[in-house]
């Protein structure tokens, strides 16, 4: 069939197609606010006008039509699948859904990896924690003496009218900061698991050690009791979350050494769509965490019981929440 | 490496064609972003300085956000494009071709954090670089690739003439020349059209005007237009 037979018997087809990408192919919602004023190619029709298009396409190219009639289909084409194949919009539900049971569910699937990142956390700063009972003067070999002065300042028993834990500035600016820094923390903590898993493995050291040998020397110079009225509420989130992140990117580095039975770049894919769900998880238990921290565990004059109960509250619900959730779903999906 | 044109198959069984963008225009449209963001950061200070001290949390919050998700959201929401990338003629693409997903996005602006090591986006470079495709560490754990927009130009279609038939059957090849000739002939001057012409003396037995005019002619035959 010569060309412009071929574009005479198709035109109109194209044009309605074109006329429904330019009118409905932009934003879902927009299509589903207007669709009573449109009265063109209908909806549902479109997947088989599309399907036609590409056979058109094919053929064209097969008969070596020009430029003219591939090129407009070809671009008729694009758009067509970048509608079709668009991802579905995000829905609140489903957001809701994964926060109680994919991400529990995530986490434990990985529990490899989440071990391996707790205990790379952990030991140091139990070893740093103990290391610095025995052996005060350690904590200065870390921090020069300026900044231990500051953190015995921030944790002062003496002065019960302090907030805890901070230098200057308020609620809000504290709450701001720290979802700037401890949110920023966790990712770049995922992300370098990308250097074959070097990033985490150090970061998470790392911060055990500096946590163990602040914590030990406050202990060790008699601040200790204002220090864990301080921390013990949020680290429920705080840590838990570092690690997290952490064993994503152990994961991550994980995959781009030992890919297994698939190619490298699958196995990167695949770590990669884990490592951002659980960054998604890490961002809600840090903001959390910020939360907590910025209006609650400043509070100086809370006597420590309230605190302590609060705090293994809020532990055993983490705990919970990461051990229990999703378990009863039945139509629990391998992947969420 | 030096070709950076892929191809990719749809269910449907056509090529999609997917221009790969390179270093330097991603680079620039960085560059873009990065202003405008420090633009927003500083509008921002100024107005929250005049609360004070509180001004300091919305201030860090606003730069999280900023500094995490300003592309993720222009990514996903503008179809692939942030500002800079707009500006640029850029767009982020899955690997497959379909627009880009939230957690693609998040993951490849994730990942500049290792894109960005030692300094400047050096693995980044040398990443992309290496790539047939141009993509950074950050696009290849997520799965998605940066191209270029498709040009505006509109192919023209050749000026409707008498149809005339070819004194030898052509082949197929032969045929795309003749009327892609015709479809962009008229965008070249005279003399040119002539110098091509020419090169077809044995097929029309003609040499200048003349020759323009019968390839044009063969050219509308082809396309069918036997009036």
């Amino acid at each position: 069939m010569r060309q412009e037979i071929f574009v005479r018997r198709h035109q109109a087809e194209w044009v309605a197609l074109e006329q429904w990408l330019d009118a409905r192919g932009d934003s879902a919602r927009k299509a589903r606010a207007h669709r009573r004023d449109w009265h063109g190619l209908a909806d549902h029709e479109m997947p088989a006008r599309y399907r036609r298009l590409c056979q058109q396409l094919a053929l064209a190219r097969r008969r070596g039509y020009s430029a003219v009639v591939t090129e407009r289909l070809q671009q008729l084409m694009q758009r067509g699948h970048s509608v079709l194949y668009r991802t579905p919009a995000p829905r609140w539900r489903r957001a809701v859904e994964f926060v109680l049971a994919g991400f529990p569910r995530l986490v434990r699937a990985e529990k490899g990896v989440m071990l391996a990142a707790m205990l790379l956390f952990v030991l140091p700063l139990v070893a740093m924690y103990t290391a610095i009972q025995i052996q005060p003067d350690l904590s200065s070999a870390l921090y020069d003496p300026v900044q231990l002065a500051g953190f015995e300042d921030m944790y002062d028993p003496n002065d019960p009218q302090r907030a805890l834990g901070r230098d200057n500035g308020t609620d809000v600016a504290m709450f701001g900061f720290y979802i700037w820094n401890n949110i920023s923390i966790g990712f770049k903590v995922f992300a370098s698991g990308m250097l074959v898993g070097l990033g985490p493995i150090l970061a998470l050291a790392n911060e055990g050690i500096r946590a163990g040998a602040v914590a030990g020397h406050l202990q060790a110079v008699g601040h200790g009791d204002p220090f864990w009225r301080f921390v013990c509420g949020h680290a429920a989130f705080e840590l838990t979350a570092i690690v997290i992140a952490g064993g994503a990117g152990l994961r991550l580095g994980l995959n781009l050494i030992a890919p297994g039975q698939r190619r490298r770049i699958d196995a990167l894919v695949e770590g990669g769509r884990r490592g951002a769900l659980l960054s998604v998880g890490v961002l809600v238990m840090l903001l959390v965490a910020a939360f907590i921290e910025a209006f609650w565990s400043s509070i100086g004059w809370m006597p420590a019981t309230v605190k302590y109960s609060v705090a293994a509250v809020l532990w055993s619900a983490v705990f919970v929440w990461l051990l229990a959730g999703g378990r009863n779903r039945r139509h629990a999906e391998s992947s969420p | 490496m030096l070709d950076t044109y892929r191809e990719v198959v749809t269910p449907e069984g056509v090529a999609l064609h997917l221009p790969a963008a390179g270093p330097v225009p991603r680079a620039l449209a960085w560059a873009i972003d990065l202003a405008i963001r420090i633009a927003v950061l500083v509008v921002a200070s100024m107005v929250l300085a005049l609360l004070g001290t509180a001004g300091f949390g919305p201030y860090a919050v606003l730069m999280f956000v900023v500094f995490w998700f300003y592309p993720v959201l222009f990514e996903v929401l503008d179809r692939g494009r942030t500002p800079g990338k707009r500006a640029l003629g850029l767009r982020v693409i899955a690997a497959n071709g379909a627009p880009v997903g939230w957690l693609a996005a998040f993951t490849r602006n994730l990942l500049r954090t290792v894109d960005m090591l030692p300094f400047g986006y050096a693995t980044g470079l040398v990443a992309s670089l290496t790539d047939p495709w141009g993509r950074r560490l950050g696009d290849m754990v997520a799965g998605t690739l940066v191209v270029h927009d498709a040009r505006p130009h509109e192919p023209q279609a050749a000026p409707v003439g008498a149809a005339l038939a070819p004194a030898v059957p052509l082949r197929p090849h032969e045929q795309a020349a003749l009327v892609a000739f015709a479809e962009r002939g008229p965008q070249l001057t005279q003399e040119r059209q002539v110098e091509l012409a020419d090169i077809a003396e044995p097929l029309v037995q003609a040499r200048g005007p003349l020759a323009v005019a019968r390839l044009y002619g063969i050219a509308n035959w082809l396309l069918g237009r036997r009036g």
